[in-house]
């Protein structure tokens, strides 16, 4: 399952560098999706499933979880230089691109128009981002288990308001230990 | 001088709040308000509510940008880098060094149950800022049928995702939405 898809040979540091360098200019609004068919469906750096646990794992982590998802996928092929390598390419041109056009969006008057062509983009940023959810939630898509506690997830968000981090250390504990004794009774 | 240059200061205080931002940067973005907005008077609210919105609308990292564009307001050039990096340099040793350790118990079962669990929960999240993007974005039906038939070309063809973004933002620029 954790099977490693490419040799290490095959991932170079400036294939990792190019390839997050394109995830982070091309990820406005949401740029998960870009991570997901970069790493797994144009690259092979992660399988489906592999990249659903190390994406959980970074949203539980400290700092923004896109960054920790380049560190993981740098140092699983190229160790810390990797790690280094792919954060960079993730931010550093993406934040010369930002703060240069931020600079100018704060410092100018601009016509309306920019607010109506961000606006059709961020609509289609929400699709690209529901649609990724769903690929993730394919493989899982016959344990009932995993459908409700994705379900719960979605609730707590939207319905119930609460904070990330509430959902998370409120409904993990739980739905490790569901997994844990539907484990057991399997074996 | 009692107290280090506000640039310092800033991205200090940024270092140490990457490190306990369990969740993301958002989880402690309250904190960050009001040291810059009430406490130090770096940004007004306005400001620190523009900043917001354009690092939304900007490629990258938001809140890297985010806090970016509060350090070029500190501290120029110099305190833009400088935030950048305290944003995500201490969190991403805490990622580079969990990542080693998850390694090392990679085919423990322990760890194959923790991440059955945590998957589950994980895409529910991913889904739900999906939807709460939608509704950000909100104008009414057209709004809400780019998001769907954006979502719908993702899951049932290969194209790329640049030409569904492309076509959106000439949909929303012509007046559409």
């Amino acid at each position: 399952m954790m099977d490693t898809l490419n040799s290490r040979a095959d991932v170079t540091l400036g294939a990792l560098f190019l390839e997050f360098a394109k995830i982070g200019l091309c990820g406005i609004g949401s740029m998960l999706a870009w991570a997901h068919r970069v790493i797994v469906d144009e690259r092979h750096w992660m399988g489906e499933a592999e990249f659903a646990e190390t994406l959980s794992l970074c949203q539980f982590l400290p700092g923004p979880e896109n960054a920790n998802i380049s560190i993981y996928v740098g140092a699983k092929f190229r160790g810390p230089v990797g790690a280094l390598v792919a954060l960079l390419g993730l931010t550093a041109a993406p934040l010369a691109v930002g703060l240069v056009l931020g600079t100018l969006y704060l410092r100018y008057p601009h016509p309306a128009v920019i607010q109506k062509v961000l606006g059709g983009i961020s609509a289609a940023a929400a699709g690209l981002l529901i649609a990724t959810g769903i690929k993730m939630l394919m493989p899982h898509r016959r344990r009932a288990a995993a459908l409700f506690f994705a379900a719960l997830a979605f609730a707590g968000i939207i319905f119930a308001k609460l904070p990330l981090l509430t959902v998370l250390v409120g409904l993990v504990p739980l739905s490790i230990a569901l997994a844990g004794v539907m484990s057991l009774r399997a074996e | 001088m009692s107290s280090p240059p506000a640039p310092v200061a800033f991205a200090a205080q940024l270092a140490l709040l990457s490190l306990i931002s369990f969740g993301g940067i958002p989880s402690v973005l309250p904190d960050i308000h009001s040291l810059v907005v009430v406490t130090k008077g770096w940004a007004t609210d306005r400001e620190f509510a523009d900043f917001y919105a354009i690092a939304q609308a900007m490629p990258g990292l938001p809140m890297i940008l985010m806090m970016s564009l509060i350090g070029w307001k500190v501290g120029g050039l110099a305190g833009a880098l400088a935030s950048a990096v305290a944003t995500c340099g201490p969190s991403s040793a805490v990622a580079f060094v969990a990542s080693r350790l998850g390694n090392r118990f990679r085919d423990a079962p322990w760890q194959r149950i923790v991440r059955r669990g945590l998957v589950p929960v994980t895409v529910g999240i991913v889904i739900a800022s999906g939807y709460v993007l939608a509704r950000a974005a909100d104008n009414g039906w057209q709004a809400a049928a780019i998001t769907g038939a954006a979502a719908g070309l993702i899951l049932g063809t290969r194209i790329n995702p640049l030409w569904i973004l492309i076509a959106a933002g000439a949909i929303g620029g012509l007046g559409l939405i």
